[in-house]
């Protein structure tokens, strides 16, 4: 059981944003804001942090392409985002003292980074229609705000799963 | 940390973008259909994301219809005013449809771009990264689904089928940033003006009506509905109100902003619309040889 419980739950996360996408997003709320949930990306950084850096990259290929197959169908975008800003979170880590409030701290910065470069490659790929300032604005702010709640309700439930998995030890 | 550039690193991390941009050209091309191994892992997944909808689904109706109790009363007094008015409607309904009939059998003529099968479908998750609005429901080919098919609630179109699946489809909607989304569609007045839904301005959650002629004089809160001269969509499908008209940026066609008719988020069951005659068929009806 214990080795299945990191793969169930970032299923779980994987499903949970959609479902949280579905039924909280946008006009729900009638304002032109967009939040955008990372639940699963703030799983796989904290594995990265307090599992192993391999596994946090790991997970994030194979649920940042499940991810790019089910929901986006532009293959590639989140698999490569995912792995790459495991691994950066897992550099700079090693500069700063592990706990879990720089980690909540990092996580948060991790997404604004996955959020302007995902914003950058669909820029490349088609017209997002929306100007930087206005992407700051009307997604990039609430964003943050809404993964900055949502890893300090996660940031204790998160570590404890992954500590009770014990990657030291394999 | 200048091992952080190592070669052998440097090399693996190259690669990784190539395989990257190999991957986006790959998916970004217009895919007459997806390959095995997406088919595969979508219908997995929607196999579990339909479980795992169905509690979520009932907490939130829960809370959905407290919500409506209320507002009952209200609503109540509003719905007697426009009962007198529906009955109207209905007997004038009534006429014109046996008069269509009739109409018909004169010119022997029984199908119609009209008529269509109606697929009742639901929603079984969202895109979180809301840059691609794409749904997925929980029906697919074994069910009729095809790609290209209009998808509607009781208000309105909301988008069309993206991409099928067996048991799954998605749904791309009307406020997806894809340039390859468009629609013919009409305001039906004294005079029918012809245009093309075209984007969605995101800071004002309107639809972009374009291609209208400079000299057409449209009234606000006209309803825009399909016109059906794409040859995907079936005609008549409500799509919304103008809400606003703009001259565009050459000064040659006007753009007029549509603030949709159905709801585009708070999904929940759809109809995807399989028209039953397409513009391929021999038939007279369909010989209308607009490109979408």
């Amino acid at each position: 059981m214990s080795r299945l419980i990191i793969p169930l739950s970032a299923f779980f996360f994987f499903l949970a944003e959609s479902t949280f996408a579905d039924l909280f997003a946008g006009e729900h709320f009638h304002s032109s804001r967009i939040f955008v949930p990372h639940f699963l990306f703030i799983f796989i950084l904290f594995i990265t942090i307090f599992g192993s850096t391999k596994y946090g990259i790991i997970y994030g290929l194979i649920f940042g392409f499940l991810f790019d197959v089910v929901y986006t169908e532009i293959l590639g975008v989140y698999a490569f985002l995912f792995a790459f800003l495991a691994l950066v979170v897992s550099k700079l880590m090693k500069l700063v003292h592990s706990n879990v409030f720089v980690a909540a701290l990092l996580s948060t910065v991790a997404i604004a980074l996955l959020e302007i470069l995902v914003y950058e490659a669909n820029g490349l790929i088609r017209d997002t229609g929306m100007n930087f300032t206005q992407f700051a604005a009307i997604r990039l702010l609430p964003t943050l705000i809404l993964n900055f709640a949502a890893v300090i309700i996660l940031a204790f439930p998160m570590k404890r799963i992954i500590e009770k998995a014990n990657f030291d030890a394999e | 940390m200048p091992q952080f550039f190592l070669n052998k690193r440097l090399i693996v991390l190259l690669v990784s973008i190539i395989i990257l941009v190999a991957l986006i050209g790959f998916s970004v091309r217009d895919r007459e259909k997806l390959s095995w191994p997406e088919q595969f892992l979508k219908d997995t997944t929607g196999f579990v994301q339909n479980i795992f909808h169905q509690p979520v689904q009932f907490v939130a109706g829960f809370v959905e219809n407290v919500n409506d109790l209320q507002h009952t009363y209200q609503e109540n007094k509003r719905l007697k005013t426009r009962l007198d008015e529906y009955v109207k409607l209905k007997s004038e309904v009534q006429v014109l449809e046996k008069e269509n009939v009739e109409l018909r059998e004169i010119l022997d003529k029984e199908k119609s771009l009209r008529k269509f099968d109606p697929i009742e479908a639901t929603i079984i998750a969202r895109n979180p990264d809301m840059w691609h609005e794409k749904t997925i429901i929980n029906r697919g080919k074994i069910h009729g689904v095809q790609k290209n098919m209009a998808v509607i609630t009781s208000k309105g179109l909301i988008g069309k089928v993206k991409s099928t699946t067996q048991f799954t489809s998605t749904v791309q909607l009307l406020s997806s940033l894809d340039p390859k989304n468009r629609i013919s569609v009409g305001i039906y007045g004294k005079k029918t003006i012809y245009g093309f839904i075209e984007g969605f301005d995101q800071k004002e959650r309107l639809l972009l009506m374009k291609k209208i002629p400079y000299d057409e004089k449209i009234k606000k809160g006209s309803e825009v509905v399909t016109s059906g001269l794409g040859g995907v969509f079936p005609p008549g499908l409500p799509v919304g109100k103008v809400e606003k008209v703009e001259s565009d940026q050459y000064g040659l066609t006007q753009v007029a902003y549509v603030k949709p008719a159905a709801e585009l988020y708070d999904l929940n069951h759809v109809i995807v619309v399989k028209r039953e005659q397409t513009v391929d068929s021999s038939d007279g009806a369909g010989a209308e040889g607009d490109d979408l």
